[in-house]
Parts: structure tokens; sequence; C-alpha cells
């Protein structure tokens, strides 16, 4: 509504000019003003601190040094250290995600087309310079980015050196020394010169009313930005690629990048081309979908084996640390979000009865949450200590058992199980001893805030679903099969979301919990990336760790997204 | 919502076929919950019981204390610093809460109430801010404060803006603002208006009272976030001067090394604030939460 008549369609100048400041245009127009004053604040933090840190980390992963903020450029470098030739893999395909995601765009736009008969093609212009100006607005930043930091070190020098000059009129000085750069004025000039070109384009372009020309425009800028960052990133990692060919052969040596790449995306192709075959298979008469399972089945195998030949040799020159690091996030969710769901669902169901003191459980429950973790890490150290006399040995001593190392255990727990004699290999040993201690430590304190979301969940499915089932004879767990999971499943889903991201954020206990005898077996990814920053201070390297987790975790939301439009059902 | 007194009356309407056999069902789940409720609070249990207990006691792995040395408290209180840790730690969390309240409520009510452009694109990406784990803005966020602190007049690092400013707005608190303040009923702004209040007068005289659980709640998370941090703090903080007491009591915990009676004394100090506030909003802080989680 505030879009049409801040930009709508005006007869007269001076008829705006009154209108701007009286009657229900008036006060639309202070309302949208309003508005962003009060999100002004808000959203100058979240940007500086949780949004522009994104291209931050992309650009700074992209340095090496130790103790250096403005470190030398390394290309790819960080992430080859962290994941092996599997970055150069992973390049490609995150530009084949954005040419995917850029056809996607224009398949939908297309079909509206279609759908309304539309010739919004004049769009293009404006979308696509938008877009420009977004990439040329990056270009921008990254051109500006190592200079301006550059600024911080200058003012500490001046003022060290004893410049009477305030740290402001410092400020002023070098940054007027940064915008004589000539490069940088140009990539200033450049971004606003396009941006303002596709302003003043959407504005002629628009002004035939056509109801769905937004919807053509942000599908042209869509378009425009995702093929922008597909087409950079392929060129960017082919440029990567050749330059550690020419490395390599200076050094006589043969490298097998592009074998990897076309074997690992062939094996990935044929994974995604099996689920593709199963899924259609479902929809055909049974011989078909049995030819058809067994064709899905087959490709399938086919693709694990390349997978599984040529990832490891891949992946083989990453950092240990960090695969461990992954590992262990992997075992802590697997081994966490179960239980915790398991119990607390449990817990709901019985508060949800007719039960006394309900209100007492669910503050002693909740208590785990609102602790602070150092303080009940603190004691679960002395609880789960690895000394014979620790209070946790001493009861499984008094049940017959031998006592265990617990947080000072750094074998699998699967190798414990098995005994010395049977020698398990690597992969099969399963989570330490001491990251099963972390698991507890997260399922304590969880435990309680998923059963009070669980509550709400139950509370809203209506008690007459409930009553008709019982008058057809369903019994309790027939009631909780079909009607309490299907009505909790958007409640299951949003904690599963919650709890999988809870698991990349875990830090704290970890922190406290992990001992030197552990062997880095209860690091999660996050502390991986803490010790190499503020350990060894690589803070380019720890920023493509940043990276790498914050494409799995977005990648695991995609995923999590997809699974719950298909399942969750929102009676 | 989730309104417990309703569901209490909801339940009793259901009448089971087989009551008479449910006493034992009742039972095994009243001992269900009874050990639910044991093991939540046996860590704090145990904390409090090494707290009192002498060294001897505490290093013969005694169960509970002969006598409660009440003097630990004040030993590790005095040793550790912890005066100045729990003062940091409350200005800390008092600077942070304040501007969280104001600047979330703000740009709460601006997407719950209000139409402006851009409105849907702002509140996906404050949406896709939530998924970001904290570990991936530590490198840059680091090293912007790193650059504030030579650029500004303010000192940042080891000082209060750095542990402050950026937890002044998040987008958690937002949302859960919002979905509160979505529920109130459109009648009260056509009324409020039609009484020539605007905005801002129908923000802090109707929207505000009437959200005190959700008010609690974000008050809550931030002070327990604030209280809770550890990752931050060791990564801008370089002297005690301004280190909070999650930092201050990992410090101590290596220091007392293998004193636990202190350490535990040390971890009771430090969960005992938190505990309290939390009695004192339980009703209030669950309802908040109850009512964000479900719809996400």
């Amino acid at each position: 509504m505030a879009t049409q008549t801040v930009t709508g369609q005006e007869t007269a100048v001076t008829q705006r000019r009154i209108s701007i400041l009286s009657g229900k245009r008036g006060r639309n127009f202070r309302e949208v003003v309003l508005a962003y004053l009060l999100l002004l604040p808000a959203f100058a933090i979240i940007f500086t601190f949780g949004i522009f840190p994104l291209a931050f980390s992309v650009y700074q992963s992209t340095l090496k040094g130790l103790n250096k903020i403005v470190g030398t450029y390394d290309g790819l470098g960080n992430y080859t250290k962290a994941i092996g030739n599997l970055a150069y893999v992973l390049g490609f395909w995150l530009a084949i995600i954005f040419l995917f995601l850029a056809v996607n765009a224009a398949i939908k736009g297309w079909r509206t087309v279609r759908k309304y008969g539309d010739k919004p093609w004049l769009l293009a212009l404006p979308g696509f310079s938008i877009a420009a100006s977004f990439g040329l607005l990056l270009r921008f930043i990254f051109l500006f980015l190592p200079e301006a930091l550059g600024i911080g070190d200058k003012i500490r020098a001046a003022t060290q050196g004893g410049a009477e000059e305030t740290s402001a009129e410092l400020f002023k000085q070098f940054l007027g020394e940064v915008w004589d750069i000539p490069l940088i004025q140009q990539a200033f000039w450049l971004t606003i010169g396009v941006l303002v070109i596709g302003l003043i384009l959407t504005y002629v372009f628009s002004r035939n009313h056509d109801p769905r020309r937004g919807e053509y425009l942000s599908a042209f800028i869509q378009i425009g930005v995702y093929l922008l960052g597909g087409i950079f990133l392929s060129w960017y990692t082919l440029t990567q690629v050749q330059a550690a060919y020419a490395a390599a052969f200076e050094d006589g040596e043969t490298l097998e990048i592009w074998a990897q790449v076309i074997t690992i995306s062939a094996g990935f192709v044929l994974l995604l081309f099996s689920w593709m075959i199963w899924r259609s298979a479902s929809h055909q008469d049974s011989t078909k979908s049995t030819l058809l399972r067994l064709a899905a089945g087959s490709i399938l195998i086919i693709g694990a084996w390349l997978l599984i030949g040529e990832l490891p040799a891949a992946a083989a020159d990453g950092d240990k640390d960090w695969y461990q690091g992954l590992l262990n996030t992997v075992y802590y969710s697997i081994g966490s979000i179960p239980f915790q769901f398991a119990i607390s669902l449990m817990l709901a169901t019985f508060l949800f009865q007719d039960i006394k003191g309900k209100g007492l459980f669910r503050v002693l429950f909740f208590l785990p949450y609102v602790t602070p973790a150092v303080g009940a890490a603190a004691s679960f150290r002395i609880l789960f200590s690895g000394r014979v006399d620790a209070p946790i040995n001493r009861i499984i001593t008094s049940l017959g058992f031998e006592p265990l190392g617990w947080l000072n255990e750094s074998a699998g727990i699967f190798q414990l199980i098995a005994g010395e004699s049977l020698k398990l290999p690597t992969w099969a040993t399963g989570p330490s001893l001491s990251l099963v201690v972390v698991i507890i430590f997260g399922v304590w304190t969880f435990i309680g805030f998923n059963t009070v979301i669980f509550l709400a969940g139950l509370g809203a499915i209506p008690n007459e679903l409930y009553e008709a089932a019982s008058i057809d004879g369903g019994g309790r767990w027939a009631q909780f099969r079909h009607i309490t999971l299907p009505l909790l499943s958007p409640t299951l889903y949003f904690l599963t979301l919650y709890a999988v991201i809870g698991t990349f954020k875990a830090f704290n206990h970890i922190y406290v919990l992990r001992t030197s005898a552990a062997l880095g077996t209860t690091d999660t990814a996050s502390l991986v990336i803490f010790d190499a920053m503020k350990r060894d201070t690589r803070y380019g390297y720890a920023a493509a760790l940043a990276v790498l987790l914050l494409i799995i975790v977005m990648g695991l939301t995609v995923i999590n997204n997809r699974v719950a439009s298909k399942r969750v059902f929102y009676g | 919502m989730a309104n417990i007194p309703v569901t209490n009356s909801v339940s009793e309407k259901r009448p089971h076929p087989k009551t008479r056999h449910v006493d034992i069902g009742r039972i095994v789940i009243y001992i269900i919950l009874i050990i639910g409720g044991l093991i939540s609070i046996t860590p704090f249990l145990f904390s409090i019981s090494v707290s009192l207990m002498n060294l001897t006691e505490a290093t013969g792995r005694a169960i509970l204390p002969a006598s409660p040395q009440w003097g630990n408290y004040v030993e590790a209180w005095e040793e550790a610093n912890f005066g100045l840790y729990f003062w940091n730690s409350i200005k800390i969390a008092l600077i942070s809460v304040t501007g969280q309240v104001i600047f979330c409520i703000g740009a709460a009510y601006a997407f719950a109430r209000m139409q402006f452009p851009g409105k849907d694109f702002l509140f996906t990406l404050l949406l896709s801010t939530l998924i970001l784990p904290e570990a991936v803005t530590w490198v840059p966020n680091f090293i912007t404060i790193v650059w504030l602190d030579r650029i500004t007049p303010l000192q940042w690092i080891n000082n209060w803006p750095a542990l402050t400013i950026p937890f002044m707005a998040s987008a958690f608190s937002i949302l859960l603002l919002r979905q509160f303040f979505q529920q109130i009923p459109g009648e009260l702004w056509d009324s409020a208006q039609i009484d020539g209040a605007g905005h801002m007068r129908y923000l802090i005289q109707i929207v505000i009272p009437l959200s005190r659980a959700a008010l609690v709640t974000v008050i809550l998370f931030s002070f327990i976030g604030s209280w809770n941090s550890l990752a931050w703090p060791i990564l801008v903080t370089q002297t005690p001067d301004w280190r909070p007491i999650s930092y201050g009591l990992l410090t101590f915990l290596d220091e007392a090394g293998s004193l636990a009676h202190l350490r535990m004394a040390g971890a009771v100090i430090t969960i005992l604030p938190l505990i309290i506030v939390y009695f004192f909003t339980q009703k209030e802080f669950t309802e908040g939460i109850a009512t964000s989680g479900l719809k996400g």
C-alpha cells in the first residue's frame, strides 16, 4: 500500500508536496519514515555484526598470515589447506548451484509470462543493471576493505609517533588518502553509476501499470545476481586450478585436480539422478516401478563407488583437526538430538496429563537451560572426571563395572564396548567417551527447553480429535501415533532446525569440558575455528573454516526446509 | 498460546475407559517425572554440597559435608576476584539488555504493525541471520572491533563497547516480540487511532504494557546470553578489567586446580544469580518461549 502511494501515480508536483504532509497519503509517508527510524538502530547493529561479516569472512579467507589483520593474498590456499583439492570441487559445485538458481528463477518467470501473456522483456535492462551494481558493490567492498582496514594501523602508528591530531582528524585525513587512490574512486562511481542507471530504467519501464512488474523486476534481478555469481565463481575456481597446475609443473609434480573434479562431480550427478528415478518410480505401475528402482539402485552403486574411490584422495591433503571437528559435530548432533527429542516428548506427554505439581516439574526440567554453561560444566568436570574415585566412576564400580576414563578417554565408545582384543578400524570406533560426556551435557541442558515447547504444541491440538479417536476405539498409542505426532510436526520441525543449528553453535560447555587427554576428540567445528583464531592467530584460515561451516549450515537448512515442506502437516 | 489451566480442564473432560487401571500407570508417570527432575538438579546439588566441604572431604570425594564450610565462598570470592567479575557481568548485562529491549521493540513493532517498502526483504534478511553460527562472525567481528578501537576515540577492546554493542540487537528477540505484537487484536489499534493516538503512543501506552510475558522472555534470554557468553569475551578482553563472570570462572577453574571445593563455590556463585532471576520470572518466561516456539 505504502509503496503505491509513495512512488504512486501523482498528477501535479504541487499537489504532491501538500499531500506528503497531510491526509491519508501524508500519514502513510510518515508511517514509512517512522518505520525506518524504528528499524535503523537494530538493523545497523545486525548488519554490522551479523550480515556484513559474511562478506568480510569471504574476503578474509583469501588471505594468509600469522596475527595479521590484512594478510597476503593466497587465493583458495586456505581452503585447500582445510579440505584439500575438495576445495576446487566445492568451488565448481557452488558455481553450478548459482547457475541452477538462475535457471530456476528464469523458468519461474517464464511460467508467469506464459500464464498472463505479459511482455516484461524491457524490464530485463533495469533488472540486470541493478544485479550488476550489486556485483560492482562487492568489487568495491573488496577493493576498499584492505585500504580501510589499514587506516587503523596508520592511526595507531601516528599517535604512537606523537601526532597531535585527534583520532577523528587522523581518520579523516587517512580516509582522504584512501579515497585518492584512483581505482577505488573508479570502482565507487562505477557502482553508483550503474545503480542509478538501473533505478532510472526501472522508473522509465515500470510506467505501464502492469500489476506484476515488481515480480518480473525481482525475477530479473535474481537471474542477474545468480548468473553473475555462478560465472564469477567458475571463472575464479578455473584460474585457481590453472595456477595450481602451473605451480606443480614448476616443481616437477603432477596433479589430478581435473580428474578428481570430474569424477566426484560425476558421482554426485549419478546420486542425484538415481534419487530422481527412485522418486518417479512411485508413480508407475508395479513392474515398471520395480525396474526403475533396480536401475536407480545400480546407478546409486556406481555413483557411490566413484565417490568412495575419489573423495578420500581429493580430501587427503586437508586439515586432520578440521575433519575431526566436523566428524565430532556430526557425532554430537546424532548423539544428542534423538535422545533429547525422545525424552522430552515423553516428559511432555506425561506432564500434559492431569498431574499434580506440574508447575514444579516444569521449573525443574527447565533449570539446566538457564544455568550458565561454564558453572554447570564445572560440576560435570568433577562428576565425570577420569579419576577412579570420581562420583560417576564410584557409582559404576559399586555396580560391579570397571571405572572408565570419561572426560580423559579419547578412545571411541564402540572400541571400548568391543574390548581391547578386537581392534576396530578407525572409522568404526564411534565418538570418544569424552564426547559422550559432552553429548550427555547437551541432552541434559536442552531437555527442559524442548519439553516446554512440546507442551505448547500439545496444548494447541484440539481435544475433539482425541474424543473422536477414543469413540472410534483408538487406543493411547494409536492416538499418539495418528493424532499427536502429525499435529506436532510443525513443532518438531522447528525444534529439529533449532537443535541442528544449536549443535553447530555449541561452544561453552565443550570449551570447559575439553581435556588435553581427550586428544581433540571433543572439539566440534566451532572449537577448531576458535583455536585457529585465538591460539594460532591465523585469521584468514579461521575465516575460511567459518565459510565452510556456513556453507554446511546453509545446505542443511535447505535440506531441512525441503523435507519439512513435504512431511510437515500444518493442520 | 500454551495455557495450562485450559489443558487441565480439557484432559479432565476426556474420560478414559480404563480409569481404574490408570493408577499404576500414574505411579509410573510420577516416578519417571521425579527421576527426570532429580537428574535435572543433581549437578546443582552436587556443586552446592562440594562447595561446602573442607579440603579433605572434597579430595576424599565425600557425599555430604560434615559441617558446612561457608568460608569457602568467601575464599573463592576473594581469591578469584569474583567481586570484579560479578560487577562486570552485571554492567555488561544491563547495558546490552537495555539496548536490546529498546532497539528490538522498535524493530519488532515496525515489522508487526507498519507498512513500508522493503519489509519482506528486510524480514527475510533478519530470518536468515538466525541460522548463522556464532563462529562465522568471530574473525570479521574481531577485526571490525580492533579497527573501531583504533579509529574512534572510544576504547573498544578490553572495554564495554566490544562486549555489549554487537549484542544490542538480536534477530531472535525481534521475531519473538513481533510474534507477540501481532497477536494483539487489531481493534485496539483502530480505537487508539480514533482517540487520535499515533504509532509511538500506541506502542508505548498499549502494546508494551500488554506484552509483559514477551518482554520478560526477551530480557531473561538476553540476560542469560550475556551472563553465559564466553568465546567473545575471551577474544576481546585481555585484562580482567571488564572480564565477565563466565570467563572469570573459567580462569579460576584452572587456577584452583585440585581445590574442588573452591571451584564448586565459584560455580555456585556464577549460577545462583540466574537461578534466582529465573525463579521470579519463570511463569512469564515459559509462556513467552512456548509462544515463540510454536510458530517458529
